[in-house]
């Protein structure tokens, strides 16, 4: 499901999950703290080219990734573009809303730019660790991590059911599409509400089962599981330092020319 | 500029287009995406959130002390709330939107577990669908899994003890808190970019056919689950 199936091929997954996330997390922070469209703009590329180089991922996969949050973001920047000024301002564009001239100015523009390419450059070093890493691997390093054992067993568990009730849910609508269902607005939502509430009646009547047969197989409250042997995170501290003097060179860079 | 070349039908349409533009927003549009905070926000949002969500972490933990049964079914509920957010539902506007499922969490598990709940379900919907993210997460756990929650469980108790009719409180609860969510985003970026009352035409106001099309939904649901399970929904004390 989503950027786990592609994580599940790359090279990178036997890679210490807690390096990868090191990788991710540093390049993540650099780039929010600089706040700058050209740290941003370059950590997209050069996360992406890590992505795409080293773990693997085809330029097309990361490139449908990366157009998934660009909603949120153009209506987030755009928002914070357009402004009310007084009439007779100096705008590059605008249009009279009543008595005030709603539109954008040089520093709005410039201001959602940055606000753009620095939350493009997060959004890459995301994806770094999500199209490197199966979510069954993170939660082991969460548990390295010390994280409670309880949430760590719960997240495991959501993991797991996720893929049953999904299957579940498909199987249905599919049986509910074969009886003409969703044919209108009223129809659909009638169909939805039915749809989620069988996956909710499935979902809990599965978890007495699934907690019948663990009892039955000696289960005791907790959920052990072994470790897997992962390859050492060395080179991944290595990429964190390259690609963190590259940013904060880019930054100076930047402060420099502007 | 000369703003009098642009005839009126030309401005009135452009106006129109845009609202139009801002209505049709994709279902991701209610979480706040990677970077698009800075980080004082960020840990801020996140350090705001974290009681919620330990209480929340040590009423599970109680519960499921006393019957461990109970850690396979949350699992289970925190599933069917990822599943229940990928649905699509038909918006009033006439574009496809995905349930919150803010309203329905609150009802069935209570704010406390819908707190550590919406937290995993967040963690996995930035990291597998790439919707929201993990630097913004303190914000839009604040947001999906505390506030909203926190108005639909209060307004469908008050309602219940008001006496009103278990349909008419479980709309408002889920179209409330799926309403307050949104007017919590749109503070929490007004906040930091300026312009609140913006943030909440766009992100609010355009959103209430969804939160009505979310409290029709959510009623469907309770209707069904009433007719088919009213055993499981006394345990888990709606009823």
């Amino acid at each position: 499901m989503g950027t786990d199936r592609y994580a599940y091929c790359s090279p990178l997954r036997r890679m210490d999950p807690l390096g990868k996330g090191f990788v991710s997390l540093l390049a993540s922070v650099v780039c929010l703290c600089c706040g700058m469209a050209a740290v941003g703009l370059f950590t997209m590329l050069l996360m992406g080219g890590l992505t795409i180089l080293w773990g693997g991922q085809k330029l097309r996969t990361f490139g449908h990734f990366m157009k998934i949050p660009l909603a949120f973001l153009a209506i987030g920047s755009l928002t914070m573009v357009v402004q009310a000024y007084p009439p007779e301002s100096a705008l590059l564009v605008g249009i009279p809303v009543g008595d005030m001239l709603w539109g954008v100015d040089r520093a709005g523009l410039w201001e959602g730019a940055s606000m753009f390419c620095r939350a493009l450059g997060v959004v890459a070093s995301m994806y770094f660790l999500a199209l490197t890493t199966p979510v069954v691997d993170l939660t082991q390093g969460l548990r390295r991590l010390h994280v409670p054992a309880l949430m760590v067993e719960l997240m495991e568990l959501i993991y797991r059911f996720i893929f049953t009730l999904t299957d579940g849910a498909d199987r249905i609508r599919v049986a509910q599409k074969s009886r003409l269902g969703y044919g209108s607005a009223r129809r659909s939502i009638d169909d939805v509400g039915v749809l989620a509430s069988m996956v909710f009646l499935r979902a809990w009547r599965q978890g007495d089962r699934v907690y019948a047969a663990l009892e039955s197989r000696g289960y005791t409250g907790a959920l052990t599981t072994l470790a897997r042997d992962y390859e050492s995170g060395k080179p991944c501290f290595w990429a964190a330092a390259g690609v963190c003097a590259a940013q904060l060179g880019i930054f100076a860079l930047e402060r420099w020319l502007l | 500029m000369n703003h009098n070349s642009v005839p009126r039908w030309a401005r009135t349409g452009a106006m129109a287009a845009a609202l139009l533009g801002v209505l049709l927003q994709p279902a991701s549009a209610m979480h706040i995406a990677e970077g698009q905070l800075p980080p004082t926000w960020c840990i801020l949002w996140g350090l705001v959130s974290v009681p919620f969500v330990v209480v929340g972490f040590f009423s599970i933990k109680k519960r499921v002390d006393l019957a461990p049964r109970a850690k396979i079914l949350l699992a289970m509920c925190g599933a069917f709330a990822f599943v229940l957010s990928a649905l699509k539902i038909p918006s009033i506007t006439g574009s496809c939107s995905h349930p919150t499922g803010v309203g329905l969490g609150a009802v069935l598990f209570g704010p406390t577990a819908t707190a550590v709940l919406g937290l995993i379900v967040l963690i996995f919907q930035a990291l597998l669908l790439g919707h929201g993210g993990l630097t913004t997460l303190g914000a839009n756990v604040f947001s999906m899994a505390v506030a909203g929650p926190l108005v639909s469980w209060a307004v469908y108790q008050l309602l219940k003890k008001a006496k009103v009719s278990p349909t008419v409180g479980v709309f408002c609860a889920a179209a409330l808190g799926d309403l307050f969510t949104y007017v919590v985003t749109s503070v929490q970026m007004g906040v930091v970019h300026g312009g609140i009352a913006k943030f909440l035409t766009v992100f609010a106001l355009t959103q209430i056919p969804l939160s009505i099309a979310e409290g029709l939904l959510t009623v469907v649901v309770f209707n069904v689950l009433v007719k088919y399970s009213e055993n499981e929904l006394h345990e888990l004390a709606v009823l």
